[in-house]
């Protein structure tokens, strides 16, 4: 049986349902690199290139635990799904920049997609995935029974992970949770955030320091960037001067500006990776935005390779003690709300 | 309303010409960036934001303190954050006081575009704007020519300064030179005045460098610490084939007998980069290697820091370096890059590139 090695990294996080699904329908055996450690961190910082940003960096490291234990590697050259906003550039070059840096590695499977810029129509994705089916098996039924089984399995995805408008506003008035009931802190009331960022830092705890539970154990509530209404997002980005064109930029910027607006949670925290190029332009907006309307406060983090978890953990609760102590403010507007 | 525009090396001069052929006449020149602009970008600017960004908006800065009330910015859709500028300054601007407009200049929305470009003009019909473009986009050429030939031409000067005080001369000429026809005239111009003032070395045989990479870090002297005139002055001929001609030379564009430099480069580079992925990535890879089959002696490649498609392509340049015996110089610039680092950088290059070439003669007579 072939092997083939997805890193853990990146766009792993948007796309591993349909991926996976995919190579496993195709009978062959998927091997996905471990969670980032303290070794993969090592390797990654040592050789990527200095001036990437952290998570392109971690992805080197995730690929060199892959290296040696599979015969094929996954990486495609990610341009855009969407017909007019783009990704960012370096999903596109990273299959071949690696190539170029480590020489030893095994046969990469890197299929271009990139609806955006007048790139691919409508059945690209369709012909691309053949193309990359065509190398571990001749049976075209398989192969298209194959890319319909992972379509299937990214929709339900979506559909498990992002929640409609009717939830939003239920979690906003506070009838429901959206994650594991919180460790409730005592005599403290229960705080409700919007936790903001690119899902690849978002859902590995090496590179977010363990933010999400760390939450939890203070009390705290959390609505993702990842699980906002698509339909709000862009109603929120018609606002802008000029529409933003960085597709999962959009997304962060989008609920930020939602909570700025809707004024229904309690704070943000938006994490940044360091010299993230979209991040650099939509932090600003947010920053500025934030600044005109100061209602809720917002908490911007940059995360690299040297940040360190104690300095972390001391803003995070320095935050939280605020968002507290604000508390008699923020009911009042949270009932006004309601009423309304 | 004074108009101002930031500053955009030697470009500048082109956007003088087409603004005062449109009858705007109430421009606010951008100065050339200083240290006080490059701190101000730096002050007002995200962190890690790309140089270009920080040196720009300084840029403006300076000219609103002088007086501007209405700003040029140019939006579009891209892989690369440039599209994205003029949004952000207009929110940091604001939030600064100013009170003016930043007027958004989007090509892919026709309408808009010629609605505020209409705007923008002075009492002139469609025509005659046209016209003033038109001339702005010839005298481009032109303004690549003394380019050239001022790093031609001061590589092998006897007099060291000539050639750079024969070109800022040559600037202005056709920054204030009217009518198409004289225009037109300038090409033989400016080969005839550089023949005559500049007295040159005819022995001298230097070598010749091509400087390539992200499109402000090149054409922006302000922020690459004038590489080229510290390569002339070490004797080397320096060349960009980095202009605005491929954006805004619409004869040029439109001219399918002739190869353009940019397409074939890209040509090049598909084995190393395959597809667009913004910035210069493909082309800097692919003229590394066409310049090597033309037989110049080396390439710089400049980026800003934290730019996108460059970093992807300073990673892949070394392979295509050690493949086509091409030597790469690859340097960062930002606000902060060092002068005494970055002679001492270029000037091992060029010792080396001297070396090879030395070494290569010595095999040639064996």
């Amino acid at each position: 049986m072939q092997r083939v090695g997805i890193p853990r990294a990146l766009l792993y996080y948007k796309f591993s349902e349909m991926w996976i699904t995919f190579f496993k329908e195709l009978g062959t055996e998927v091997i996905v690199s471990p969670r980032t450690t303290k070794k993969i961190k090592f390797d990654s910082v040592k050789n990527a290139p200095d001036e990437d940003c952290y998570s392109t960096k971690l992805y080197f490291g995730h690929t060199l635990a892959l290296k040696d234990k599979v015969d094929y590697l996954f990486i495609p050259r990610f341009g855009s799904d969407h017909h007019t906003y783009v990704g960012c550039p370096k999903f596109i070059g990273l299959a071949e920049v690696l190539r170029s840096l480590i020489p030893d590695l095994p046969p990469i499977i890197m299929p271009h997609y990139n609806k955006a810029k007048s790139g691919h129509g409508k059945f690209a994705l369709f012909r691309k995935a053949y193309k990359v089916g065509l190398n571990f098996t001749k049976n075209p039924i398989k192969i298209i029974k194959a890319i319909f089984k992972a379509i299937k399995a990214q929709k339900f995805h979506y559909k498990t992970l992002i929640i409609d408008e009717q939830t939003l506003h239920k979690w906003e008035r506070s009838e429901v949770l959206l994650n594991e009931p919180p460790i409730l802190v005592e005599k403290e009331r229960q705080l409700k955030i919007a936790l903001v960022g690119h899902s690849y830092v978002l859902n590995d705890p090496y590179s977010a320091l363990g933010i999400r539970s760390s939450l939890q154990e203070h009390g705290v509530d959390f609505i993702t960037s990842e699980q906002m209404p698509r339909n709000l997002i862009d109603k929120q980005m018609d606002k802008l001067d000029y529409d933003l064109y960085f597709l999962y930029e959009r997304e962060i910027l989008g609920t930020i500006m939602h909570f700025i607006e809707s004024k229904t949670v309690d704070g943000i925290i938006h994490l940044m990776i360091f010299s993230c190029g979209p991040d650099s332009i939509a932090g600003e907006v947010a920053a500025r935005l934030s600044k005109r309307d100061p209602d809720v406060p917002l908490l911007q983090l940059v995360f690299d390779e040297l940040t360190a978890e104690a300095g972390m953990k001391t803003r995070i609760e320095a935050f939280l003690d605020m968002l507290r102590r604000s508390e008699d403010k923020q009911t009042m507007l949270l009932t006004a709300q309601v009423h309304l | 309303m004074p108009l101002a525009f930031p500053y955009l090396g030697n470009f500048t001069y082109v956007m003088e010409a087409i603004a005062r052929g449109m009858k705007r006449d109430d421009l606010i020149l951008p100065t050339e960036p200083t240290y006080r602009t490059k701190q101000l970008g730096s002050r007002h600017a995200s962190e890690f934001v790309c140089t270009p960004f920080k040196i720009i908006l300084g840029s403006i800065i300076e000219t609103i303190e002088r007086g501007a009330t209405q700003v040029l910015g140019t939006v579009h859709v891209d892989f690369c954050r440039l599209g994205y500028y003029a949004p952000l300054w207009k929110l940091i601007l604001e939030d600064l006081g100013f009170t003016g407009d930043v007027i958004f200049l989007n090509w892919f929305d026709k309408p808009e575009f010629f609605r505020n470009f209409k705007m923008l003009c002075g009492d002139i019909n469609a025509l005659q704007a046209f016209q003033a473009f038109r001339l702005g986009w010839i005298k481009n050429r032109y303004v690549d020519l003394v380019d050239e030939l001022q790093h031609r031409y001061g590589a092998i000067e006897i007099t060291k300064g000539s050639a750079k005080a024969v070109g800022n001369e040559l600037y202005q000429t056709i920054v204030h030179t009217k009518g198409e026809r004289k225009t037109r005239k300038l090409g033989r111009l400016i080969k005839k005045t550089f023949k005559e003032k500049v007295e040159v070395d005819e022995k001298a045989d230097p070598l010749k460098v091509i400087i390539m990479g992200e499109l402000y870090a090149v054409i922006e002297p302000a922020i690459n610490l004038y590489v080229m005139r510290r390569l002339n002055d070490l004797g080397v001929v320096a060349y960009t084939p980095i202009t605005f001609r491929r954006w805004i030379d619409l004869g040029y564009r439109l001219n399918f007998l002739k190869k353009k430099q940019h397409e074939i480069a890209i040509k090049l580079a598909k084995p190393y980069l395959g597809h667009r992925l913004g910035g210069k990535a493909r082309e800097s890879i692919g003229t590394a290697i066409q310049y090597k089959q033309l037989g110049w002696d080396g390439l710089i490649h400049l980026y800003p820091f934290t730019c996108m498609p460059e970093i992807i392509s300073r990673s892949i340049l070394p392979q295509v370096s050690k493949e086509h015996d091409m030597p790469v110089l690859s340097l960062v610039v930002d606000e902060h890059t060092g002068e005494a680092g970055f002679q001492t950088r270029v000037e091992a290059f060029v010792d080396l590139l001297e070396r090879k070439r030395n070494e290569n003669e010595k095999n040639k007579v064996k």
